[in-house]
């Protein structure tokens, strides 16, 4: 009995722990989930410290925010009337509700930061030039993607929070010149946040951009593959005497049949040692599971320990004090409220400002970036090469100046949008009893 | 590391991936069997039993007749066995005006597609001297809630 | 990272067995065998239990705790709580708890199973349950403060059994001649805010500047009707001088009127009107 089912188990699974090269090598191709990852992955793509697996846990987090959303999709309503009451009975009546909307929040919160950090992490290595320019783009309209996920997703419990965060957040997008009123008014489904705001922000949540993200980032992992694997082996391929010879023709993929560029085949890795090389089942597939059980266990662990925020329901006639943008746009928020500029008679809105000039410049040149950089092939796939140094230490100015800014948004403003020290206690707002 | 104890740990870690995962799935599947329910309540009292004249009373809000015979009680469904219209008391039978079903004072069938008699509901005396009726607990037909003497 | 994998999800199971309401649901049938009511201790099964009136918008879990409510007479009435029957039977009566749950009368979540998120949910509920704490920072019974959701719907009779501080009220608001300068729901004089909705206003916007005490809309409501000069200098309401259990009153009527929409079958009949020969 035992031998029949260890047979049977060995049937169904060997393609998970390969016995051999050969098998190892069969696994990719006979197996659905196994065939995005090539049949050999260079040791040094492995590296933790090379790339930190923030692509990877990135994927983790999308995979757990899918699955916990669509559980929550059962017990949410999307109507003004029924929504901060499904939210208090996932809270209170549903089972393991509490834990389920707990860890689609604290993984959501995470993805924003993580996603960050993967980008950070891309520009540091230089793992954007050359071919890999159109995995970079593609990499901004997901993080961009990301964003926008978070923010359709803070309206839909319909508490205070949500429902001036989002206005304050539209405000802010309508001050674009020219498109900023119109894209308000689609955005909101009229003039005002209500109903149809919540409507389109629920669809646009669970459905539109979960499928562009899904979408965008099967495409990101093909292009990874495309390019030849991570930036990380370009060093070692620099430094061998490589002619430009015909790549094997072996294999040929094309998306549409729209890739630019001579030759259509892919860039394997089979131009490495031997023994550069490790399988990629089971050590790819086993370092991914570890990944994942690293970065569930954090959601879980955050989800037992902290409650994600419920305010009381929306009231549009009365504004919390202070009101505050979701973290990740409260830097946005600071911006606007500290650039208005006026001489004279004449003022320039903060909101156009800091609003939207700031973010827009910031968007240009993340997406001109790869095409504007001068730096020589060598920097590619090294961290913080000496030649980058000045773009390097840019890139670090900023982010830190954005995390700055979102500190002191999140942290140490009060009511009436003064500040106070972390230690100060906040001035006690009347209450009606 | 000795292979055995190497061995008996990598079961341990398998193990406990395995057993969390399915505790998981566990967790999610109790998650949709509802804890609470927005329905109205299939147990809920009526008025005071000595409100109630003698013989058939209908009560249209709760879809049920309550039957008093000197001082025992009990509760026929008015609910038509066939397809769910409301049956109506007509002083010797039940009749239902959609498709024509009949039935005796006891709720068995005389005649028409009704397939089964209508079901007697459990009646009890609430802490607060109402009758309760629980209309998830059917009682053969005969059962009656006799009042308690009082002294 | 397996084996801390476990360690959470079984801390995730056991956090949801443990619910706060389990041990009082199994000490009350134990209660219920104790005193003899067999049949609704075999009936009783645990579970979250809720009291649902669409209507009003109520979702009451407090009977998920508060298991004694319905057994008045028939438990002792000093059971210990949370098991303790309802008092006052004859109010009750009239105010079943199928018709009217239980914060509408008491405030508080109703959606919570946990006491503190209940009964003490802080800023994330605007509704506060009206707690012997809560009465007592205004020197009044609980009693007292519940009389001013009382008058939600019972606003437009002008005294009411069981209600007499906010009798008390009414009588002082025609006594005094308030309407001469305010106006109420459409009667009344212009040159005063209208209070038809003063339940409602926003504490935030008020000047507490001059308040002593606590910085909360019936505290301010309350010195308005001691002096309302030593609230806002500039007023032009004049100092009534109420005693300390009218003001309180008054300010108990305020804060009862409020935006609010209940079915018109909770809103009691006006009396008939009565001809003097």
């Amino acid at each position: 009995m035992n031998q029949r089912l260890q047979a049977w188990w060995r049937k169904g699974f060997w393609a998970w722990s390969p016995a051999s090269e050969r098998e190892s090598a069969e696994a990719i191709v006979h197996n659905l989930w196994l065939h995005w990852f090539p049949a050999k992955v260079s040791r040094r793509s492995m590296s933790w410290s090379y790339s930190l697996w923030l692509g990877t846990a990135a994927a983790c987090l999308l995979l757990i925010l899918t699955v916990t959303g669509v559980m929550l999709m059962f017990f949410y309503t999307p109507s003004v009337e029924r929504a901060y009451g499904s939210i208090k009975d996932l809270q209170y009546a549903v089972s393991f509700g509490r834990l389920l909307r707990n860890q689609h929040r604290w993984a959501a919160e995470g993805m924003v930061a993580i996603v960050f950090l993967h980008m950070a992490r891309v520009f540091f290595t230089a793992a954007y030039r050359g071919p890999r320019a159109l995995n970079w783009l593609t990499g901004v309209v997901l993080f961009l993607a990301t964003l926008l996920l978070s923010f359709t997703g803070y309206l839909l419990p319909w508490d205070q929070l949500a429902f001036w965060a989002i206005t304050v957040g539209t405000s802010i997008a309508s001050q674009a010149p020219l498109v900023g009123p119109t894209i308000r008014y689609l955005l909101l489904g009229g003039h005002l946040v209500g109903q149809q705001t919540l409507l389109r922000f629920y669809v646009l949540h669970v459905f539109f951009l979960p499928a562009l993200i899904w979408i965008l980032f099967a495409y990101h992992m093909w292009r990874v593959r495309k390019d030849g694997g991570l930036a990380a082996l370009e060093p070692g391929r620099a430094a061998r005497v490589m002619q430009p010879r015909a790549m094997p023709a072996s294999k040929s993929y094309s998306l549409f049949g729209l890739t630019p560029g001579t030759s259509v085949a892919v860039m394997s890795s089979m131009g490495l040692e031997e023994s550069e090389q490790v399988p990629a089942s089971p050590t790819l597939t086993r370092r991914i599971a570890l990944v994942f059980l690293v970065v569930f266990n954090l959601t879980l662990a955050l989800a037992l320990l902290v409650d994600a925020p419920l305010q009381t329901i929306a009231n549009p006639a009365v504004t919390p004090n202070p009101a505050k943008a979701p973290w990740y746009f409260v830097w946005l928020q600071e911006l606007v409220a500290s650039t208005t500029v006026r001489f004279g008679n004449f003022t320039i809105s903060g909101g156009l400002l800091g609003g939207v000039l700031v973010p827009v410049i910031l968007l240009a040149l993340l997406v001109a970036w790869p095409f504007l950089d001068r730096s020589s092939r060598a920097s590619e796939g090294v961290w913080f090469a000496r030649e980058r140094r000045r773009q390097n230490l840019t890139f670090v100015a900023i982010s830190l100046a954005i995390a700055a800014l979102i500190f002191v948004g999140v942290f140490l403003r009060g009511p009436y949008w003064r500040l106070y020290w972390l230690t100060t206690p906040r001035p006690a707002m009347p209450r009606v009893l | 590391m000795d292979t055995n104890r190497r061995q008996l740990l990598r079961w341990f870690g398998k193990g406990s991936v395995v057993a969390a995962f399915l505790a998981q799935i566990g967790a999610a599947a109790r998650a949709f069997f509802p804890n609470v329910l927005y329905e109205p309540p299939s147990s809920f009292k009526l008025d005071a039993p000595l409100d109630y004249p003698q013989g058939y009373s209908f009560d249209s809000e709760h879809r049920l007749f309550v039957i008093r015979q000197a001082d025992r009680f009990h509760v026929i469904s008015a609910i038509c066995t066939h397809l769910g219209c409301t049956v109506q008391w007509r002083g010797t039978e039940f009749d239902c005006p959609c498709h024509g079903s009949r039935f005796r004072p006891d709720g068995s069938v005389i005649g028409g597609p009704a397939p089964r008699p209508l079901p007697w509901f459990d009646v009890s005396l609430s802490p607060d001297g109402l009758l309760e009726v629980d209309t998830a607990e059917v009682v053969p037909a005969g059962s009656s809630l006799k009042l308690p003497a009082k002294a | 990272m397996s084996l801390l994998f476990f360690v959470l999800v079984a801390a995730g199971l056991w956090r949801e067995y443990k619910t706060a309401w389990r041990p009082y649901q199994e000490r009350f049938r134990i209660v219920l065998e104790q005193q003899g009511q067999r049949r609704q201790a075999r009936a009783f099964s645990l579970g979250i239990q809720q009291i649902w009136i669409p209507q009003l918008g109520v979702v009451d879990r407090c009977v998920t705790c508060h298991l004694g409510y319905d057994y008045m007479g028939v438990l002792p009435a000093d059971l210990a709580q949370p098991l303790t029957p309802h008092p006052l039977p004859s109010l009750i009566a009239r105010h079943s708890f199928n018709r009217f749950g239980c914060t509408t009368c008491h405030g508080g979540q109703g959606w919570a199973t946990e006491a503190t998120a209940a009964h003490d949910p802080g800023d994330s509920w605007n509704d506060p349950m009206l707690t012997p704490r809560l009465a007592a920072r205004y020197e009044l019974s609980v009693g007292q403060l519940l009389q001013m959701r009382c008058n939600f719907c019972h606003r437009h009779e002008q005294a009411t059994p069981g209600m007499s501080e906010i009798n008390l009220a009414k009588q002082l608001y025609q006594t005094k001649k308030c309407a001469v300068c305010h106006m109420v729901e459409g009667a009344g004089g212009h040159s005063a805010p209208d209070l038809t909705y003063e339940g409602d206003v926003n504490p935030e916007l008020l000047d507490f500047s001059h308040l002593k005490g606590p910085h909360t809309l019936f505290n301010w409501e309350y010195q308005h009707f001691i002096a309302a000069s030593a609230l806002l200098p500039t007023t032009a309401m004049p100092d009534y001088g109420m005693t300390p259990p009218q003001a309180r009153a008054m300010a108990l009527l305020m804060l009862s009127w409020k935006r609010l929409t209940y079915p018109p079958e909770y809103i009691p009949a006006p009396p008939p009107a009565t001809h003097s020969p």
